[in-house]
C-alpha cells in the first residue's frame, strides 16, 4: 500500500459558473493540483463517488441542489465523509459561515478567492488527511 | 324661644287661628312673619291676666323673634320695634320710637313703593306678603329683605301695623350662584362639540347639547323625554349599544364605558364610527342620570387605516429595494471574480514568463480596479443588509493581539504605497473579545483604509486598550492619523449614508461614502459605537468602543451601547480634542459638541 501522500492530489471543484470554474481549476493546476469539474450539485454528487477526490471546493450557492445540501449528503455517506469539503461562498457573512459548518464542511473560504489563503487551507486538510490516513494504514 | 310661662301655654297651629274653648281671648292671633303661621295664647287659668301682663308677654314673644320686627301706627310712626330690629340695624330705643318710619336714620327707610304700601294697608286694612327689596343699609350694607306687613285689629291698639323683616340676602346668593352654575354647566354642555345626551334611569332622554341636535338633525322636542332607542325613528336602536344599557349595572352608581365604539349606519349622517362614553352622574338631585356622549372618529379611523397601510407599502418598498440590491450586488460579483481571478492567473504567469516588466504594471492596474469595485459593491450588499434587517451577529471569543496582527498586515501594503509609516500599540492586558470577529476586523479595516487614504507621508497610529466603565469590561480602539483631518461641517455628514466630506472626495479618494456608516452599524450591532475628533489640516482620531463581552444584538440595543459609549468618553478627552461628534443610533442625527 502506498502510505505518502499522493503525489498529485486530486480536487473536486463544484462551481456553477463556466467561468470561474475555468479560472480556479486553471489555477490550482498552475500549483500542481489534479482538478476534476463538475457544473451542478448533482454533479457533485456523482462525482465524489466516481473520482474519489482528496478534497472538495463546494460553491454553495449552486442552483437546484445547493452546495450545503450536496454535503449533508456526502457527510451522510459512509463512503465520502472522509472526503474534506471547504465551502466556498460570495461575501461570507457570518451566518454563511455558521450554516457552512454545520452542514459539514470541514473549512471555508470566501469569493472572491485570494488565492494563496486558499492553498493554505486545502494543504492543511490534506496534510491532516494523510496524517489519518497514515495512522490507519499503520494499525 | 318661648318658654312656657304658668299663666300661658303656647299652641302653634298652621292655617287660621280658632279660638280657645272658653272664650277667653283678649289677644287676636296675631300674623308674625310667616303668614301661615299662627301663633295664640291660651289660657288655661280661670282668672284673667291683667292687659300689662298681657302686653308683657306679647313683647316677650315679639322680642324672642330673630327677625326683625316694627310696630307702626297709622301714621307710620314707629310705636315699638324688637331686639332683633335694634340689634341688626344698630338703632337705639331713642332713635326709633315714635320717630317717622320714612325719616329713620336719616331716611334710610324711605323707599317710595314701600310707603305707597305701608299706607295703602293703613287705608284699606289689607296686608302684603314678601315685599321683596334690596337696599343698602349703612349698618349691615346691601341687603335683600322680605316684607310683611299687617294692620292689626285688636281694638285698645287699633291703627297699629306690624311689620315683619326677614333678611334673605344669603338665600338670594345662593340662588344666584346656584343659577350662574347652572348655566355655567349648560353653556360648557352646548359648547362641547361632541353630541351628548344626559338620560335618566329609564333612559329617556332629558336633555341634550346643541350638537346632538345640529349632528344628527333632530329637534328638541323630538329628543327630550323620548326613550333613547326610539330617537329618530329608532336610529339609535343599535343592539350593542341596547345590551350595554340595559346591563343591570346602569343603575349602580359606577356604572359607566369608555371608547365603547360604535360603527353604525345613521339616517342623517351615514356610516359612521362612534365613540361613546358614559358617566353616572352623582351630585345632589342628579343622582341618577347618565351622561352619554358621542364622539365621531370615522375620519380618524380612516386616517388611520390610511397610514397603516402606506407604512406597509412604504416599508415594502424599502424591503424590496434592499432585496434588489443585495441580488444586483451577487449578480455582479461573480464576473467581477472572473475578472479578478483571470487577471491574478496572468500577473503569475506573467512574472513566470518574464514578461512582468512589459505587462505587470498593466495588470496591477486592473487587479487594482477590480479589487476596489468588489470593495462598492461588497459595502452596498452589507448596507441593504442591514437595511433590510438580514445581517446578524456570529459571536465567538477571538484573541485581540492576532486579530491586530492581520488587520494591519491587510492594510500595510496600501500603508506602504502611500509613504506613510503603521504603528501598532497593543496593551499587555488585551487578551480576547466576545464579538463578531468578521465585523470587528471590518470595521477596523474601513478606519484603517481611510487613514491611509487621507494621510500622506505621515503616521497612522492603530493602538487598542481594556477599559473598565460601570462595571462593564471594553475594548478601545484608536486609529489616528497625521492626515489632512476634517472640519466641524464634515464631522457631521461624517456617519451620514453615501455622504463624504466633500462631493471631491469621491473622486480622489475613491469609496461608495458607505464606509463608516457600515462601521457604525457594526458598532452599534454590537453595543458599541465610533466616535471621531479631528483638527482640520492636522489629522483625526476615530475611536470605537466595543463591549468586551457582546451579547446578543437583542438583549442590548444600540441605544444602550452609544449611550455607554458617551459616558465613557465623557473622561476621555485629551489635549487633542477640538470636536466629538456621537452618533445617534436610529436616527441620522449627530450632536456636535464644541469645546
Amino acid at each position: 500500500l502506498n502510505t505518502f501522500p499522493k503525489a498529485m492530489p486530486k480536487i473536486l471543484l463544484v462551481e456553477d459558473n463556466a467561468m470561474n470554474r475555468d479560472m480556479l481549476s486553471r489555477r490550482l493546476e498552475r500549483k500542481g493540483y489534479q482538478v476534476v469539474l463538475a457544473p451542478d450539485g448533482q454533479s457533485g454528487l456523482e462525482m465524489t463517488r466516481a473520482q474519489a477526490p482528496d478534497l472538495i471546493l463546494m460553491d454553495m450557492g449552486l442552483p437546484d441542489l445547493d452546495g450545503w445540501e450536496v454535503t449533508r449528503r456526502l457527510k451522510a455517506d459512509p463512503a465520502t465523509r472522509h472526503v474534506p469539503v471547504i465551502a466556498l461562498t460570495a461575501h461570507a457573512t457570518s451566518s454563511d459561515r455558521e450554516e457552512a459548518l454545520e452542514a459539514g464542511c470541514d473549512d471555508f473560504d470566501t469569493k472572491p478567492i485570494d488565492l494563496p489563503h486558499l492553498l493554505a487551507k486545502i494543504e492543511a486538510l490534506l496534510s491532516a488527511g494523510a496524517m489519518a490516513s497514515t495512522v490507519k494504514t499503520a494499525r | 324661644m318661648l318658654a312656657s310661662k304658668s299663666l300661658i301655654d303656647w299652641e302653634f297651629s298652621f292655617g287660621p287661628a280658632k279660638s280657645p274653648d272658653d272664650g277667653t281671648t283678649i289677644a287676636r292671633p296675631r300674623t308674625v312673619n310667616c303668614p301661615s303661621v299662627t301663633i295664640a295664647p291660651v289660657f288655661t287659668m280661670s282668672q284673667k291676666p291683667s292687659v300689662e301682663e298681657i302686653e308683657t308677654y306679647a313683647q316677650g314673644i315679639v322680642d324672642a323673634i330673630r327677625q326683625p320686627l316694627l310696630t307702626l301706627d297709622s301714621t307710620l310712626r314707629i310705636r315699638s320695634a324688637n331686639r332683633a330690629f335694634y340689634q341688626v340695624f344698630q338703632f337705639s330705643s331713642e332713635e326709633t320710637e315714635n320717630r317717622l318710619f320714612y325719616e329713620l336714620g336719616n331716611g334710610q327707610w324711605d323707599i317710595a313703593g314701600l310707603r305707597t304700601l305701608l299706607e295703602d294697608i293703613i287705608l284699606t286694612g289689607s296686608s302684603f306678603n314678601d315685599f321683596e327689596l334690596e337696599q343698602t343699609f349703612p349698618a349691615v350694607g346691601s341687603r335683600v329683605m322680605l316684607l310683611n306687613a299687617r294692620k292689626l285689629q285688636t281694638d285698645p291698639h287699633s291703627e297699629r301695623l306690624l311689620l315683619a323683616i326677614e333678611d334673605v340676602t344669603q338665600q338670594r346668593r345662593a340662588e344666584a350662584d346656584l343659577k350662574a352654575i347652572q348655566e355655567y354647566a349648560q353653556n360648557i354642555v352646548d359648547s362641547v362639540r361632541e353630541p351628548l345626551l344626559i338620560l335618566d334611569t329609564t333612559l329617556h332622554v332629558q336633555s341634550a347639547n346643541c350638537a346632538f341636535y345640529q349632528t344628527f338633525q333632530v329637534s328638541r322636542e323630538e329628543t327630550e323625554h323620548r326613550l333613547i332607542f326610539e330617537l329618530g325613528n329608532g336610529q339609535w336602536d343599535i343592539p350593542v349599544l341596547r345590551a350595554l344599557l340595559a346591563n343591570e349595572k346602569t343603575v349602580s352608581k359606577s356604572f359607566a364605558f369608555s371608547d365603547f365604539q360604535v360603527e353604525h349606519n345613521f339616517p342623517a349622517i351615514g356610516r359612521r364610527v362612534i365613540l361613546l362614553n358614559t358617566r353616572k352622574l352623582q351630585a345632589g338631585q342628579h343622582e341618577g342620570l347618565l351622561v352619554l356622549t358621542m364622539e365621531d372618529v370615522t375620519e380618524r379611523r380612516r386616517a388611520e387605516e390610511e397610514v397603516v397601510v402606506a407604512k406597509e407599502a412604504a416599508e415594502t418598498a424599502n424591503k424590496t429595494k434592499s432585496l434588489f440590491l443585495a441580488n444586483m450586488s451577487h449578480e455582479l460579483r461573480t464576473p467581477l471574480n472572473a475578472i479578478l481571478g483571470y487577471s491574478e492567473m496572468l500577473q503569475e504567469e506573467a512574472v513566470e514568463r518574464k514578461l512582468a516588466g512589459e505587462f505587470g504594471a498593466d495588470l496591477e492596474k486592473i487587479n487594482e480596479a477590480v479589487k476596489h469595485l468588489l470593495t462598492l459593491i461588497n459595502d452596498i450588499l452589507d448596507f441593504s443588509k442591514i437595511e433590510a434587517g438580514k445581517m446578524d451577529l456570529y459571536l465567538e471569543d477571538f484573541d485581540l493581539i492576532q486579530m491586530m496582527d492581520d488587520v494591519a498586515s491587510t492594510i500595510r501594503p496600501m500603508v506602504e504605497k502611500t509613504a506613510n509609516t503603521l504603528h501598532l500599540q497593543r496593551a499587555p492586558d488585551l487578551g480576547t473579545i466576545h464579538a463578531d470577529q468578521l465585523k470587528v476586523r471590518q470595521a477596523l479595516l474601513n478606519l484603517l483604509s481611510n487613514a491611509v487614504k487621507f494621510t500622506h507621508q505621515g503616521d497612522i497610529t492603530f493602538e487598542a486598550n481594556r477599559e473598565s466603565l460601570n462595571g462593564r469590561e471594553w475594548i478601545v480602539f484608536r486609529v489616528t492619523d497625521t492626515g489632512i483631518g476634517l472640519g466641524p461641517e464634515q464631522i457631521v455628514k461624517l456617519f451620514r449614508n453615501y455622504s463624504q466630506a466633500n462631493a471631491s472626495t469621491t473622486r480622489n479618494f475613491g469609496g461608495t461614502g458607505l464606509g463608516l456608516v457600515l462601521t457604525r452599524r457594526y458598532c452599534q450591532m454590537m453595543g458599541g459605537d465610533v466616535t471621531v475628533r479631528s483638527v482640520f489640516g492636522q489629522g483625526s482620531v476615530f475611536t470605537i468602543k466595543l463591549p468586551a463581552i457582546v451579547r446578543e444584538a437583542k438583549s442590548q440595543t444600540a441605544a444602550e451601547g452609544a449611550e455607554a459609549v458617551m459616558a465613557s468618553n465623557r473622561d476621555s478627552l485629551d489635549g487633542y480634542t477640538a470636536l466629538r461628534v456621537v452618533s445617534l443610533p436610529e436616527r441620522e442625527e449627530k450632536r456636535a459638541t464644541y469645546p
